[in-house]
């Protein structure tokens, strides 16, 4: 399975959920299928999950997705035993397990690919409904469920290595430009005022 | 800390809107924390790095939270990846609570924490986050109303170290 299998079928799913995006390739593939408001892309290692979290617990009744790899995963445990003490049940995650860094360019192995499992960490973590899935047909059941009900949902989708969204188009609005986008969303949306107004 | 000054603390970062507060405990401040868990109008999340604290309180300012994050001084050296990755590079005005440990006005001073102490400023400074060094009960609110309007304004962390009168351990700990 895809990593990019499983986002187009997210992306047709989304009508009103916010959903925040890791590091490189899973923003590359999420920017091409998705022109959602509600996206918010993060692009860096180790803090999708945890904005994700700050997300769900600062607006309790929208469905936040947060769209994770493992390397990302393993930098940031903490928050995962976070999520295991709140448990919202408007957070979905889902860590593309892919068993590599691909990053490096050279696909470096992550301890995934070697006796750690994500699943039995969020478990750990008081995650008692952490999964690990294999299959497309499970990942869209999962998707439907991220966007149609309550649960905490804490996902290890296991993909194969795949360097096409190395040939996307890159991603032309930055990060800046990305908040101000998701932040008037969510004004908007939920009518009231976040950015400060001017003198 | 002396439980007034807990209860000006919390009462001034209530005046000043904060809502959302992700945190680590620590000892010089510790009294806020029960004052905050009775607080309805503040959500409070424990977590269990500073780091995570930052990024969770990143996505509280995104959906239109005013929060802040209350650590420890050595809580900033463990999150400069965490501010400069997600709070700074996305832009978002959290407010940092930190008790300035190993600062010459940390009653409690030892080498265990002057390294941080001395080092806390050209942190922050490399950083390129604005400060204020509170160490007085007295004026407190203000200074808290102070950094919470300039991260506001900055669309920018902020910081606030606490150190001086509010590091003198109360409670027999000592």
């Amino acid at each position: 399975m895809k990593r990019f299998e499983c986002l187009q079928i997210l992306s047709k799913l989304i009508t009103d959920e916010l959903v925040v995006l890791g590091m490189t390739g899973i923003h590359w593939e999420w920017n091409h299928l998705s022109k959602h408001e509600g996206n918010m892309k993060i692009g860096s290692m180790g803090n999708a999950a945890a904005v994700a979290l700050g997300m769900a617990l600062g607006l309790p009744h929208r469905r936040v997705i947060g769209l994770e790899s493992d390397g990302s995963t393993l930098l940031d445990l903490a928050t995962v035993t976070t999520i295991g003490r709140y448990l919202p049940e408007n957070l979905t995650i889902f860590v593309f397990d892919n068993q590599v860094y691909s990053g490096s360019r050279i696909s470096q192995p992550t301890v995934t690919s070697v006796r750690a499992s994500l699943e039995g960490i969020a478990r750990g973590a008081g995650i008692e409904s952490a999964k690990t899935i294999h299959d497309v047909e499970s990942f869209e059941r999962e998707a439907r469920g991220a966007t149609s009900e309550k649960g905490l949902r804490y996902v290890v989708v296991k993909v194969q290595e795949d360097t096409d969204a190395r040939k996307l188009p890159k991603p032309t609005m930055d990060y800046l430009e990305h908040k101000y986008h998701f932040v008037r969303y969510i004004e908007k949306t939920e009518g009231k005022a976040i950015l400060p107004s001017h003198r | 800390m002396t439980p007034q000054a807990a209860k000006r603390v919390v009462e001034g970062l209530k005046a000043a809107g904060v809502d959302f507060i992700s945190f680590l405990p620590e000892s010089r401040l510790p009294d806020i924390i029960p004052l905050l868990e009775e607080e309805k109008s503040i959500t409070l999340v424990r977590a269990s790095h500073e780091g995570s604290a930052v990024s969770i309180a990143t996505g509280a300012a995104l959906v239109g939270k005013k929060p802040a994050v209350y650590m420890e001084g050595t809580g900033v050296f463990l999150s400069t990846y965490n501010l400069q990755s997600a709070a700074i590079r996305i832009g978002a005005p959290i407010v940092l609570l930190v008790a300035h440990v190993g600062s010459p006005g940390d009653k409690a001073n030892s080498i265990t924490f002057s390294g941080y102490g001395n080092k806390m400023e050209a942190l922050l400074q490399a950083l390129a986050i604005p400060y204020c060094i509170v160490d007085k009960e007295e004026g407190v609110e203000t200074k808290i109303a102070d950094i919470v309007r300039a991260a506001q304004s900055a669309n920018h962390p902020a910081c606030l170290l606490f150190t001086g009168e509010f590091t003198i351990f109360t409670g027999g700990w000592t």
